[in-house]
């Protein structure tokens, strides 16, 4: 008896669920993700000493005048050529695919970081 | 001599991105191509020494004609199976998985379904 009235009253209300779950500690309702990938964005620190490792490792770069604001032309005194090939290496080490408008606007060490920071699907 | 007017500068500006994107692109090709790396630094210093060979030309329309004749030499040259990020178009993961609408949740009402 009591388990019809109860199925009766269960086929017409839906209860959702409310998981008010803690993300890191904060209180926020958490949002079940259920994409694999691209939803972890790299620590801004790890991003300038990868950054800082790629252009410390070309061959035409002084290793010592390597900051996180360097100018590829104007400071560290490369070309053109050798812009494209250092994000050309960026690309490799972050396994990402930059479209080639965008890359031709990277020129410098700060602006490498902001993109890459920025990215959703940075390696 | 030559005015360095705004729409001179303009010009070769566009040049020389176009020389950019184009070496950007040959060397990607080069490393398709030369998968091994101790393959592809020869292939790649040749590739920038066919660069550097026309660094100093002047005349607007020889660049012109020189960077078309480098675009149809790589347009020749393009590799049928190039590498791409597996998440980018063209990839293998590409639209693999997207994410669900937005507010849409799965209702878990184990045991107590319409037909009990």
């Amino acid at each position: 008896m009591a388990s019809v009235l109860r199925s009766s009253i269960l086929r017409h209300i839906r209860v959702p669920i409310s998981g008010a779950l803690t993300l890191n500690g904060s209180d926020l309702i958490a949002v079940r993700s259920m994409s694999s990938h691209g939803d972890d964005h790299l620590d801004k620190q790890e991003v300038i000493s990868r950054v800082l490792d790629v252009v410390k490792s070309f061959p035409k770069v002084d290793p010592s005048k390597v900051t996180p604001d360097v100018h590829f032309q104007k400071d560290l005194g490369l070309d053109s050529l050798d812009n494209v090939e250092i994000v050309m290496a960026i690309e490799e080490e972050f396994k990402l695919e930059i479209p080639d408008k965008e890359a031709d606007k990277i020129n410098s060490c700060h602006l490498a970081i902001e993109y890459i920071h920025n990215h959703p699907m940075a390696g | 001599m030559s005015v360095a007017s705004a729409a001179y500068l303009a010009r070769r500006a566009a040049q020389k991105e176009r020389v950019r994107i184009l070496y950007r692109r040959a060397l990607k090709d080069t490393l398709n191509w030369a998968v091994h790396r101790h393959l592809f630094y020869p292939d790649a210093d040749a590739l920038r020494e066919k660069f550097e060979a026309n660094r100093h030309v002047d005349n607007i329309e020889t660049i012109d004609r020189m960077v078309a004749a480098g675009e149809a030499t790589y347009n020749k040259w393009r590799h049928p199976d190039p590498y791409i990020v597996p998440w980018a178009p063209g990839g293998s993961k590409f639209c693999r998985n997207p994410p669900p609408p937005q507010g849409i949740e799965i209702i878990y009402n184990y045991g107590r379904e319409d037909n009990v």
